[in-house]
């Protein structure tokens, strides 16, 4: 059946931030379905509150909303735009919920909007484990013994029945959020309790545990004939016991027979029917008993997911692409297989190489969370490595974690390391080989398939056999590399500079080839230039395309560097596509829009090292390459590429180092007669406490080439740094110095982001960040524009912005970080590349910034055609963290960044309305999980150096209808200036105290601000339990100031008009 | 040891070998794309006198049982692959390699498979030896010669050379039905879904005569798989279409071919053949895709004769995967619903034929 005509017009919703568990896949599959659904001719409403997103690019859709996915916003897009369908299977969890609640709440039925892809009932069965359970059980497939509980009564009986170890999954969250393995009561019930609170319906699903099976997925497809396929079949190396977005997964399936396989293929085609998902993509995961094969089910999602991105990299099948296709009606056999372009989407593919997944993870950020895996999600970004072999695959996918030399770095030894899953467990398998360890040995500990341990055991067996004779032999230095051992690694063996190897590898003319993924195994013809390297593949002559113009990304995603960078690299490769360039992409990370197939003409699907960078560009021969999109990845690698001789475009590498070095950075500000924060650099610890003496305390302290001010901290007082020094020391060295300034309290911060042809400069915008100096500008909110800047400074930030990019020679990108304080501008960090911001403020301003730059990249001159302050909107940035994954965090914010994403409220001047700055916060908020109230209780608890500021706020909240209740300091203070006030003890002095009265659900907002060790510490579990409640916890005056402002807003117009985008 | 595959059109691809190197290895070189299911390929019949390349880079990973062979040997006369692997004592199951070695079929590995492949795509389907050599010069003036030797000494009638003597009985589960199955090299997996659907199937020799068959008094007739080139199968054809008409019959693979010949069509070779497990197949009576098992180097000439219809058609290259003939209660399909290995979907045509049987 050919597509539907009686449906014009099609709603599509976004999964909103980047957080744990959903990523940027949803961005490539949301994107991917725009374009298919608006190439079949139908006209496409996007809804998503995330701008740093491809698909809410104004060319994504015909219209694009970036408002919240909720409710109310949801219902008045919906009403205005009046669509005749709505998918809501490609927006992840967020967008099903959604979906679900528009549904719930009769708003579908009302304005008459037919859900596609997947009906409420099939929804409904496959997330309600009740109802799923049932459905399995009709089809004779197996389930894990299981008990839905609502209240830990019900919980305390069911897991009489199941027995230790349990696994508690709560329902309708993400990632696995708030769920856990109890081994013990006293665990059973801390999980149980904070999974009842996570949950949306206050429901857990108590499991009996599989830990230790072994794990399989199968990502299929339906259409709604009944024609099923399965797209990619993947392996588990982690079995059973960690989530499976944390574990290594490989595809195809390795270690089950035809009969073992098939059975389960049997079982999905089965699942997927039972659960009536009439068209589209689903996911279905397995556990297998390695004793005895028992299989059970474990769950199905219906809809494109995390694992679904990855299935569409690693075979080349575009699943989202192809669901939004089956959801308007065609048949698989109706859609032409875009790789081979001779051959229907009806089929499986089989593929000739093997593909390795591995989770990036970032526990680091988050002093005190233990480093340990289990069924909630924690990892932040994945990395896919394709080889011939899986040994080849699996070490690429290790390079490409962009760590150490690339290869199986050796750890120091500890087995707990080992038998407990955890963030660096393979390089423990590899070391407790090294050890002597057995696989019998390993596999006792960690019930990884044996065959698996086999294959890092033979690579362990020939990393132990490297000799410094491999290098005069092409034979054994070939074996090395077919296994996919890097150069730098293979050098750290032999205890010889990387350059060495790769000499001797030029010197036999070692050089991987290319292939190309093709969906058939090389049975029918394809050109899809979607390429991986292999030492496997014969060389062939380089490409020579004098044209073409190579982006390279920034690689898995982490906090500080993800999709607000894959943005840019989308947007740089459709702009050079448009010059009429040959555009060539390389990354590693399979979620991304960067990494569809189709996004550039030419795809290397590669670590982002060196090595293979520079491979590549020798075989495709470009005229130039661009480091400006990609983040910190791509400016690191920029010396190495100049120096294998290929053009870095735009600003030159002497200018990349100029912003990268603080010495000659501080000689061009001095020379402009900038202000920077008083600043010294340090390579020792004894030379670092001088420095801070002269620098004067409070210092901010951070070691040189980090990302995301990783290890960034205040330091107050001498003591304070001591401690610091300690934590540092392995980062500090003579050639990444310890850089420490001075930290400018109370200081107002901006960010700017500049684009240059070398003699126009364009200013981008100027964010106002609300919270004040000492946040990371990552997990500040930001305004545009500024609402508390005037213009006569703006005039001086963009004359200095101005100046410096001449004075640098920037072409392309600039973003600067500026702060001011009484009234002098002080620069703090100049990045020569796109920012994290970027997407922001192109969003915010319509201005193309990537194209801009990108354009001036290539020498095309910059027009200034408009002003970034004539947007008629204003824009907040809201930013979601992930303290809730990491249970013993802290949600203090600082100079370290640990958000993971960031969404955007705007406001509109439509009908003769200003723009409204409270309705921007409050959607910023709400988009990010901040839900404030209108009414209840507050509790306040604030630091001596803000008490000033309670009386004006105590009397405003108590204006606007609150109940103020705050520790018996402030409280008595309180009182005495006249505000009603309940007095409750601090945690020290004993129950009943404010925690009890957080946990127990009386309170609705919590300000909270604090400074000095000991305060940070004796007040951390208020701020944890406001995580792990969902109660807003407000750390930042300047923030509380901004939250006040919608409450009165809000008191202002009791009946709030939501306002969305003009049409 | 450094073994080297080479091809009668004078390319040479080079590998670890493992086995003996005196094992005789020639045949055809044919790829098969199944990224499971080694084992039943390689004891799959229709393989006779074939040297196979898997496209799937890592084989040999979940070792082997005797009691998941098609047939009660190795057929394949080589077997080329890029990764091979033992299988951990923990599965207790015998390695590939030892399933290999107890009929002789060497082992090379480390091969660039995916160049091989490519050439096998872009040239057909050309003879191939295993040999272990100093030299490539070497490899190629042997292989040459073993090559040509074979193919001198080879019968064209493959089907002969594996159908089984005597006649064999055996017991299905069911009450109802007697399906006498013709073997031009069946797959045991055929029988086995015969036998869960019917009381008792016989397997007759390639050339037993219609009346032998026909003695024993069967419901059905069943036209097994085989290797080679149906044209060169002798007096199957003419059996078959003795046979038309008195029962309701099924073919597979060569089986289908043997029919269409018998029904007054022709059969051609195809560039490279079809082997593996994702074909899609479409069913025109009942609306149906399949994905299909496959593994044959000849097709039915889409040039029906009156009174045949086209059943079913691949959905990737549009040749010919099953006809039927109304008339003579006569079915079949070029590709494999007894799957071993492969996807199940189409199994479904047993109980057609069944069904069509025990009436």
């Amino acid at each position: 059946m050919p597509k539907r005509t009686d449906i014009k017009k099609i709603m599509l919703l976004g999964s909103g931030p980047i957080v744990i568990g959903q990523a940027c896949e949803f961005d490539y599959s949301g994107t991917q379905a725009c374009k298919a659904l608006r190439e079949e001719g139908y006209e496409v409403i996007l809804v998503n509150s995330n701008p740093a997103t491809i698909m809410t690019d104004p060319e994504s859709a015909n219209r694009v909303y970036i408002e919240p996915l909720e409710l109310p916003y949801l219902r008045s897009i919906i009403e205005k735009e009046r669509p005749q369908a709505l998918i809501p299977t490609l927006g992840g969890q967020t967008a099903l919920n959604a979906a679900m609640k528009l549904h719930a709440e009769g708003v579908l039925k009302q304005f008459n909007v037919e859900l596609l892809g997947a009906s409420v009932e099939a929804i409904n069965k496959a997330e309600d484990r009740e109802l799923f359970k049932k459905e399995m059980a009709k089809i004779g497939a197996q389930v894990p013994l299981s008990f839905t509980v609502h209240s830990m009564k019900e919980g305390w009986e069911a897991v009489k029945k199941i027995g230790y170890p349990v696994i508690l999954r709560p329902s309708f969250t993400l990632g696995g959020s708030g769920g856990g393995i109890a081994k013990t009561p006293e665990e059973f019930e801390k999980i149980l309790e904070f999974g009842l609170s996570e949950s949306p319906t206050t429901e857990v699903l108590l499991e009996q545990s599989v830990l230790g099976w072994k794990e399989f997925e199968l990502e299929v497809m339906r259409d709604h004939k009944g024609t099923f396929v399965v797209i990619c079949s993947i392996e588990n190396l982690d079995p059973m016991g960690v989530h499976t977005g944390d574990s290594i997964t490989v595809a195809p399936i390795m270690t089950l027979t035809d009969q073992e396989y098939q059975a389960m293929r049997d079982e999905a085609c089965r699942v997927i029917e039972t659960i009536g998902v009439a068209t589209g993509g689903a996911n279905i995961q397995f556990a297998v008993n390695p004793a005895n094969g028992e299989r059970i089910v474990i769950e199905m999602n219906p809809r494109v997911s995390r694992s679904s991105a990855l299935a569409s990299k690693a075979t080349g099948f575009p699943i989202a692409k192809i669901a939004a296709k089956l959801a308007v009606g065609y048949e698989l056999e109706e859609i032409l297989n875009d790789i081979t372009k001779t051959t229907p989407s009806c089929f499986e593919p089989s593929i000739d190489y093997v593909v390795t997944k591995i989770p990036r993870f970032d526990f680091e950020k988050f002093p005190g969370s233990k480093d340990f895996l289990t069924t909630q999600m924690k990892s932040v970004g994945e990395v896919m490595g394709i080889g011939r072999t899986f040994k080849e695959s699996l070490l690429k996918a290790v390079a490409s974690l962009e760590k150490g030399t690339g290869g199986f770095d050796p750890v120091p030894w500890d087995e707990e390391k080992l038998v407990t899953p955890n963030s660096r467990r393979l390089f423990y398998v590899a070391q407790a080989f090294r050890e002597g360890l057995t696989v019998d040995q390993i596999f006792e500990k960690t019930a990884i398939t044996p065959w698996f341990l086999e294959k890092i055991q033979e690579l362990v067996l020939a990393e132990k056999s490297i000799s410094l004779g491999d290098l005069e032999s092409a034979d054994s230095l070939l074996n090395l590399k077919r296994l996919g051992m890097t150069d730098a690694f293979i050098a750290a063996q032999l205890k010889v500079a990387e350059s060495t190897v790769t000499q001797a590898r030029k010197k036999h003319s070692i050089n991987p080839g290319y292939w190309s993924v093709d969906t058939c195994a090389g049975e029918f013809e394809s050109n899809t230039p979607y390429y991986y390297s292999s030492y496997w593949a014969p060389a062939k002559k380089p490409l020579g395309l004098e044209s073409a113009v190579v982006v390279l990304g920034s690689g898995p995603n982490r906090i500080g560097q993800a999709i607000e960078f894959d943005y840019a690299c989308v947007q740089a490769i459709r702009s050079i596509r448009s010059l009429g360039r040959t555009s060539v992409m390389i990354n590693s990370n399979p979620e991304t829009v960067s990494t569809d197939y189709d996004t550039s003409d030419l795809l290397f699907f590669e670590p982002l090292t060196a090595e293979h960078v520079i491979e590549v560009l020798r075989f495709v021969e470009p005229k130039g390459v661009c480091v400006q999109f990609g983040g910190q990845t791509p400016i690191h690698l920029a010396p190495k590429i100049s120096k294998a001789g290929f053009q870095i475009l735009g600003s030159s590498l002497e200018s990349i180092s100029q912003a990268e070095d603080r010495k000659l950075f501080s000689q061009i500000c001095r020379s402009l007669g900038l202000a920077l924060p008083k600043h010294e650099t340090a390579s020792t610890a004894q030379e670092a406490i001088k420095a801070a003496e002269r620098v004067g305390f409070p210092v901010i302290c951070r070691p040189s080439f980090v990302l995301g001010g990783r290890k960034m901290e205040i330091i107050e007082e001498p003591k304070a740094l001591q401690n610091y020094l300690s934590t540092v020391g392995d980062l500090m060295a003579a050639d990444s110095p310890l850089l420490i300034d001075e930290f400018l309290d109370h200081a107002l911060e901006l960010d700017v982001d500049v684009v240059s042809d070398g003699q126009t400069v364009l200013i981008g915008g100027v964010v106002e960040h609300i919270e004040a100096a000492g946040t990371h500008s990552g997990d500040s909110m930001g305004v545009l524009p500024p609402q508390r800047v005037g213009q006569p400074l703006i005039d001086r930030i963009e004359d200095l912005s101005r100046k410096l990019c001449h004075m640098m020679k920037v072409v392309g990108h600039l973003n600067l970080q500026l702060a001011v304080k009484n009234d002098v501008i002080y620069v703090l960090e100049a990045n020569p590349r796109s920012s994290r911001s970027v997407p922001f403020v192109s969003k915010a301003t319509g201005i193309p910034l990537v194209r801009l730059a990108t354009q001036a990249m290539l020498g095309e001159p910059i027009h200034i055609t408009r002003y970034w302050k004539e947007m008629d909107s204003i824009c907040v940035k809201g930013v979601v963290f992930p303290f809730k994954k990491f249970q013993e965090a802290d949600a203090l914010l600082g100079p370290e960044m640990r958000s993971t994403g960031e969404t955007m409220g705007r406001s509109h001047g439509v009908g003769g309305l200003t723009p409204d700055y409270a309705e921007a916060l409050e959607k910023a908020f709400l988009s990010a999980g901040v839900r404030l109230p209108s009414e209840g209780t507050v509790f306040l608890s604030i630091r001596d150096r803000d008490k000033e500021e309670i009386p004006e706020l105590a009397k405003i909240l108590s204006n606007l209808g609150f109940d103020i209740i705050a520790t018996p300091g402030t409280a008595k203070f309180l009182e005495g200036i006249g505000v009603k006030v309940r007095a409750v003890n601090k945690v020290q002095q004993g129950s009943p105290h404010c925690v009890d009265a957080i946990k127990s659900g009386m309170v609705s907002l919590v300000i909270n601000t604090v400074s000095g060790a000991k305060a940070v510490a004796d007040s951390f579990s208020i701020r944890r339990s406001c995580v792990d409640k969902n109660i807003p916890c407000i750390t930042e005056m300047s923030v509380v100031e901004h939250v006040v402002r919608v409450l009165q807003s809000r008191h202002n117009h009791p009946r709030y008009q939501i306002r969305t985008s003009p049409l | 040891m450094t073994g080297y595959l080479v091809l009668d059109d004078g390319e040479v691809f080079k590998g670890e070998f493992l086995g003996e190197t005196h094992w005789e290895c020639v045949g055809e070189v044919v790829f098969n794309t199944s990224l499971v299911g080694y084992q039943e390929i390689v004891t799959d019949p229709s393989y006779y006198r074939q040297i196979i390349v898997m496209t799937a880079p890592e084989q040999g990973n979940y070792g082997t049982l005797p009691a998941e062979r098609e047939s009660k040997r190795v057929w394949a006369q080589g077997f080329v692959c890029l990764e091979f692997n033992d299988v951990h004592k923990s599965r207790h199951r015998r390695s590939l390699e030892s399933e290999l070695f107890e009929f002789k079929s060497p082992i090379l590995n480390g091969v660039d498979t995916r160049s091989l492949t490519l050439h096998l795509r872009s040239r057909g389907t050309p003879w191939g030896t295993i040999v272990c050599t100093q030299s490539v010069e070497e490899a190629k003036i042997i292989g040459r010669e073993r090559i040509r030797q074979a193919k001198e000494a080879v019968g064209s009638d493959w089907v002969n050379e594996v159908s089984q003597e005597k006649t064999t009985l055996h017991q299905g589960s069911k009450q109802k039905g007697r399906i006498a199955l013709i073997d031009y090299g069946f797959k045991k997996s055929i029988l086995d879904q015969l036998l869960l659907r019917v009381k008792e199937v016989a397997v007759f020799n390639s050339r037993a005569t219609a009346k032998e068959i026909l003695d024993w008094n069967p419901d059905g007739l069943f036209l097994s798989n085989g290797p080679g080139d149906p044209a060169a199968v002798e007096h199957a054809p003419e059996i078959v279409k003795q046979l038309l008409g008195t029962k309701p019959m099924f073919g597979i693979c060569m089986g289908h071919q043997i029919l269409s010949l018998a029904l007054g069509g022709r059969t051609y070779k195809l560039k490279f053949g079809h082997r593996g497990s994702n074909h899609p197949v479409k069913n025109f009576a009942t609306g149906e895709i399949y994905m299909t098992a496959q593994n044959h180097g000849y097709a039915v000439d889409p040039d029906l004769p009156t009174g045949v219809q086209l059943s079913q058609i691949n959905l990737y290259d549009k040749t010919i995967e099953g006809i039927e003939c109304k008339a003579k209660k006569a079915w079949s399909v070029q590709y494999h619903p007894e799957a071993g290995p492969g996807p199940h979907d189409s199994r479904v045509l047993f109980d057609h034929f069944v069904h069509e049987v025990v009436l």
